[in-house]
């Protein structure tokens, strides 16, 4: 098995590092690389104390496979990939995505990573609302998925 | 006939519940929803950031594939709204 995909409920779990170090793992692969996000305690000047990931499961997880299988067929096809994503409330400091990557060559390893991170931010039906330390909350903008011709 | 519209990020500030029914009238279409929608949110959520959102959702069928305008809307359907979207 070369792909795994997740939606992880946050408050139940996390997401974690030496699960997708183990999984991307192999004798076949001189490359691994690692990317993680994180949420931050700022955004645009304002105080951030934690996100909460709204997400729409059936096409989020769509999304991923898919996105995963362009970057195999782009890049590596042996590659081994992990990719996971929180879903629900995440304090400053949590893992919000994790995408780790092994592959035959260092290249091939760093392209599919940031491949895979900005078609997520591009595809995938996640929503981020940031909760601030004085209390107020608000829904990030985004990317609309609104076909460009109709707008 | 009505709809049943499922929420999702800022969508969800236009009901308490994940879930909000639309009254539309008979054969109408996704562009028909987006008017009623900007209706909604211009009476009840004129302060709030929804202002776009109408026009800058999308809609997913209930196979989970975003539909055009076009789009004719069946009596007891559900439809997901997609605002713009932002992960990661």
């Amino acid at each position: 098995m070369n792909l795994h995909t997740a939606l992880v409920k946050i408050e139940e779990e996390k997401i974690s590092s030496e699960k997708a170090k183990q999984f991307i793992t192999s004798k076949k692969n001189g490359a691994e690389s690692i990317f993680i996000g994180r949420v931050r305690n700022e955004n645009s000047g304002k105080k951030v104390k934690a996100v909460t990931y709204d997400a729409h499961y059936q096409a989020v997880i769509k999304s991923f496979q898919s996105i995963c299988n362009n970057a195999k067929n782009k890049f590596d096809k042996n590659a081994k990939i992990f990719l996971e994503h929180a879903k629900g409330y995440a304090p400053v400091g949590e893992i919000s995505i994790l995408i780790a990557v092994g592959s035959g060559h260092r290249d091939e390893a760093f392209k599919i990573c940031r491949y895979i991170l900005e078609e997520v931010k591009h595809q995938s039906p996640i929503w981020k609302k940031e909760h601030y330390v004085d209390g107020r909350e608000e829904w990030l903008l985004g990317h609309s998925l609104r076909p460009k011709k109709e707008i | 006939m009505e709809i049943q519209l499922k929420l999702y990020g800022s969508s969800k500030m236009l009901n308490d519940k994940d879930t909000l029914n639309i009254q539309l009238p008979e054969n109408s279409n996704i562009e028909k929803l987006r008017d009623i929608l900007n209706k909604i949110i211009s009476t009840k959520h004129s302060k709030s950031n929804l202002k776009d959102l109408s026009k800058t959702a999308a809609f997913f069928s209930e196979k989970n594939e975003v539909v055009n305008d076009n789009y004719k809307l069946k009596d007891k359907e559900s439809i997901s709204i997609i605002p713009p979207i932002g992960g990661g």
